[in-house]
C-alpha cells in the first residue's frame, strides 16, 4: 500500500476508535453532533451541482471551484507558474518520496489538540482539495478564491504550504444549493515557513439545513504571520476547530471571527493557540450577533509554554444578543507556564447601548434603523480587519442581509 | 415655538423637575443656569425625547403639537436638536454617514428629495469650517477617540448641518479652552436666526460674553426660580446660586 493510502487507512481506524464526539467530552459540551450520524458517508462523489455565477463573481482572483467535493476545472482559473493543483490529481500522480511527503497531509494523531472522530474521518474519505505549495520568496499576485458548492455530503481537505517569505491571500467560501440535510466536513492544513505570510478567510454561508464541521490547523515557523477571518452566516450547525502553533520565535497570528445568526442556528468555534517559542504575538477578536433562538459558542484557549518568554497575547470576545431566546457560551482560557508574558483577555455579553440608540434617534434616525446601524457597526469592526475590500464588502452585504430591518439603511456601505 | 407648562419629571422614582414653566419663541436665545444636579440635563433630555425620564404631569407644546406624543426621531424631523453634555462615542458608525442619514430622513419627512452624496459632501465641508472642524473628523467614527473639546465642536457642527428650529446646547462650553470657546461661540452666533430658537445651558458667564442671550433663567430645586436679562448672569457670577435661594 502506498504511504497516502496507508495514512488514510490509519485515519479510518482512528475514526472507528474515536467515533463521533459527544457531550462527555468537555470540548463538545455545548454542541450536539449526534444528528450527523447518518450524514457521514459522502456516497457517490461528484453528483451534479452547478456553480456558474455563484460566489464572489466580482473578485479579481485565481479561482478554484469544488462541486460536491470534486475539483471542477472548467469553472476554475489557476496561475500557470505556481503550484496550485487539485489534491486528488496530485494524489494520483505522486510516487516514491513524493508520496511519503504527501502522506503527511493525511496523517492524523489523536494526541493533537482538538482532534476528534470527524477530523480523522475527513482524512480517511476526503475526495479532493486544494494543494498549494508556494516556493520560497514567491508572492501570489492575486488572491486564491476557493469556492465550495454542494448539495450533498462532502469532505474536502486543503493543504496550504508557503515557503520562506512567500505571501498569499486565500479565501474559502462555502455555499450550498437547495435545502439538503447534508454535512460538509472540511480540513485546511497550513504550514508557514520562515517569514511567510498568509491572510486566510473562511466564509461559511451554507443552506439552512446544512451541517458544517471544519478544522484549520496552522503550523508557524520563525517570523511568519497568519491572519484568519472566520465568518459564520449559514448552516444550522457549524463547528470549527482552529489550532495554531507558534513554534518558533517572532511568529504572529491574528484570529478574527464573526457569527451573525438567527433562527435555530448553532455555531461553535474552538480556537487554540500554542505559544511554544519566545517573542511570539497572538491577537484574537471574536464577535457574535445572535438573534432568534440561535446559539453561539466561543472557546478560545491560549497556552503559553514554559520557554515562551516575552509572549504577547490578547483576546477579546464581544457578544450581542438581539433576542431573549438567543444564547452564547463563551469561555476564554489562558494557561501560562512562565512569568515573562503579556496576556489580556475578556468577554462581554450585552444588548444594544441605550445611550447610543438615543443619540442616533435624536439625529433623526428612526428606531429600527438606529438598532440596525449599531448592530452593523458592531459586526463591521471585525470585517474592517480584512485587507481585501471586495471580499469585505461581499461579506458585509451578506451579513447585513441577515439583519431584521436591513432595508432602512440603504447606502450604508457606500 | 416651545411652551412648557407645570412640568413634573421623575428619574428612578425621584422627582427632579417640580412644576417647571418656560416659553421659548423663534429668534430668541435663552440661557439656563443653575447648580449641579438641578435638573438642567433632565430638562433637555425630556425635550429631546429620552425615555429614561418619567413625565408625571404637565405639558410640552412644540409648534402647537404635543411633544410628548412624539418619538425622538420625530422630534428631530420637526426641528428639535440637542447638543449633548456628554456626547456618546459610537465606534463603527461614520460621522458623515450619520449626518447624511439624519438629514435625508428629515428631508423625506418634509417631502423634499434626498441629497445625493456629492451635494451632501459640499454642505458638510462648508459647515465644518464654521466650527473649524478638520475634515479628517468627517470620516471618523462618531466621537470615537475625540477629545472633550472635539466632541463639543462636533455637536455644533451637527447642529449646523441639521439646521434645527429649536437647539438645546447642554453645557457646550464645558471643557473648551478659551480659543475653542471663541470658535464654537462664533459658530453658534452664525447659526442665530429669526426662525431659530437657541437654549444654552451653562454654568459660566463667559459663554454669554460671546453669545448674548435675550433671557437668562435660573433653574434650581426643580423650577425656574428667576428670569432676567443678561445682567442676571453677572449677578449670579458675583453672588452664586445661594443668592437666588435667599432672594426667593
Ligand atoms: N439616569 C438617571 N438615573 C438616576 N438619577 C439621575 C439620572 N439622570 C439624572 N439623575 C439625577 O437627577 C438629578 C438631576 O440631574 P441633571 O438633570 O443631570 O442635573 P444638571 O444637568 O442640572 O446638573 C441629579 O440628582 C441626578 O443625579
Ligand atoms: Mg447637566
Amino acid at each position: 500500500m502506498n504511504p497516502v493510502e496507508q495514512a488514510r487507512q490509519d485515519a479510518l481506524s482512528l475514526f472507528k476508535e474515536l467515533g463521533l464526539p459527544n457531550k462527555c467530552n468537555e470540548d463538545w459540551k455545548y454542541t450536539d453532533v449526534s444528528r450527523l450520524e447518518g450524514l457521514l458517508d459522502i456516497g457517490g462523489v461528484g453528483a451534479d451541482v452547478h456553480s456558474e455565477g455563484l460566489g464572489m463573481v466580482d473578485l479579481d482572483a485565481y479561482r478554484m471551484v469544488f462541486a460536491n467535493g470534486v475539483f471542477d476545472a472548467a469553472q476554475s482559473n489557476l496561475p500557470d507558474a505556481v503550484e496550485i493543483v487539485s489534491l486528488a490529481a496530485l494524489e494520483a500522480s505522486v510516487s516514491g518520496e513524493e508520496s511519503k511527503a504527501l502522506a503527511k497531509l493525511f496523517h492524523v494523531s489523536g494526541n493533537e489538540p482538538l482532534v476528534n472522530g470527524l477530523t480523522a474521518l475527513n482524512a480517511a474519505i476526503a475526495s479532493d482539495g486544494a494543494a498549494v505549495c508556494l516556493a520560497d520568496n514567491s508572492v501570489l499576485d492575486k488572491p486564491l478564491y476557493i469556492l465550495h458548492v454542494s448539495n450533498q455530503n462532502n469532505a474536502i481537505r486543503h493543504g496550504l504550504m508557503l515557503g520562506e517569505n512567500a505571501q498569499a491571500q486565500v479565501i474559502e467560501h462555502f455555499i450550498s444549493v437547495g435545502e439538503e440535510n447534508a454535512l460538509s466536513n472540511c480540513v485546511t492544513a497550513v504550514i508557514l515557513k520562515n517569514g511567510a505570510s498568509l491572510e486566510h478567510s473562511r466564509l461559511q454561508q451554507e443552506g439552512k439545513k446544512q451541517a458544517h464541521v471544519a478544522r484549520v490547523e496552522v503550523k508557524q515557523f520563525r517570523d511568519s504571520s497568519y491572519t484568519f477571518h472566520g465568518i459564520e452566516l449559514g448552516a444550522s450547525l457549524s463547528r470549527t476547530d482552529l489550532v495554531v502553533s507558534l513554534s518558533e520565535p517572532g511568529a504572529s497570528c491574528e484570529l478574527n471571527g464573526l457569527f451573525v445568526l438567527d433562527g435555530r442556528q448553532h455555531v461553535d468555534h474552538h480556537t487554540r493557540i500554542d505559544h511554544q517559542a519566545p517573542h511570539c504575538v497572538s491577537r484574537e477578536n471574536y464577535r457574535t450577533v445572535l438573534d432568534g433562538r440561535s446559539h453561539g459558542v466561543f472557546n478560545g484557549k491560549v497556552v503559553v509554554h514554559k520557554g515562551a518568554i516575552k509572549t504577547d497575547s490578547s483576546q477579546s470576545n464581544g457578544n450581542l444578543l438581539l433576542s431573549n431566546h438567543a444564547q452564547i457560551d463563551t469561555k476564554p482560557e489562558l494557561e501560562i507556564y512562565n512569568d515573562d508574558v503579556k496576556c489580556a483577555h475578556g468577554a462581554t455579553v450585552g444588548q444594544l447601548d441605550d445611550k447610543q440608540l438615543f443619540y442616533l434617534r435624536s439625529r433623526g434616525i428612526c428606531e429600527e434603523a438606529a438598532q440596525e446601524l449599531l448592530v452593523f457597526a458592531f459586526a463591521d469592526e471585525i470585517l474592517a480587519a480584512m485587507s481585501n475590500q471586495v471580499v469585505r464588502s461581499y461579506v458585509e452585504k451578506a451579513a447585513f442581509a441577515k439583519l431584521p430591518h436591513a432595508s432602512d439603511l440603504d447606502g450604508l456601505m457606500g | 415655538m416651545l411652551v412648557i407648562k407645570d412640568l413634573h419629571v421623575s428619574v428612578g422614582g425621584k422627582e427632579i423637575l417640580k412644576g417647571l414653566n418656560l416659553t421659548i419663541n423663534a429668534g430668541e436665545v435663552h440661557a439656563i443656569m443653575g447648580p449641579n444636579g438641578a435638573g438642567k440635563s433632565t430638562l433637555s433630555n425630556v425635550i429631546a425625547g429620552h425615555d429614561g425620564y418619567e413625565v408625571t404631569s404637565g405639558s410640552l407644546t412644540y409648534k402647537g403639537e404635543d411633544l410628548l406624543a412624539m418619538k425622538p426621531e420625530e422630534r428631530a424631523w420637526a426641528g428639535v436638536f440637542l447638543a449633548f453634555q456628554y456626547p456618546v462615542e459610537i465606534p463603527g458608525v461614520n460621522n458623515t454617514y450619520l449626518l447624511k442619514a439624519g438629514v435625508n430622513a428629515k428631508r423625506k419627512h418634509q417631502g423634499l428629495t434626498e441629497l445625493d452624496a456629492f451635494d451632501f459632501m459640499s454642505v458638510v465641508k462648508e459647515k465644518a469650517k464654521l466650527v473649524e472642524l478638520d475634515a479628517s473628523f468627517l470620516s471618523r467614527s462618531v466621537n470615537e477617540g475625540f477629545s472633550g473639546g472635539e466632541k463639543k465642536r462636533n455637536e455644533i457642527f451637527q447642529m449646523a448641518v441639521l439646521e434645527p428650529d429649536l437647539a438645546l446646547l447642554d453645557e457646550t462650553d464645558s471643557g473648551l479652552d478659551i480659543d475653542a470657546l471663541r470658535i464654537v461661540a462664533g459658530g453658534i452666533n452664525k447659526l442665530r436666526s429669526p426662525d431659530r430658537a437657541i437654549v444654552m445651558i451653562t454654568h459660566y458667564q463667559r459663554l454669554l460674553d460671546y453669545i448674548e442671550p435675550d433671557f437668562v433663567h435660573v433653574l434650581a430645586e426643580g423650577k425656574i426660580q428667576k428670569t432676567g436679562d443678561k445682567s442676571l448672569a453677572l449677578k449670579l457670577e458675583e453672588h452664586g446660586y445661594d443668592w437666588v435661594k435667599e432672594n426667593l
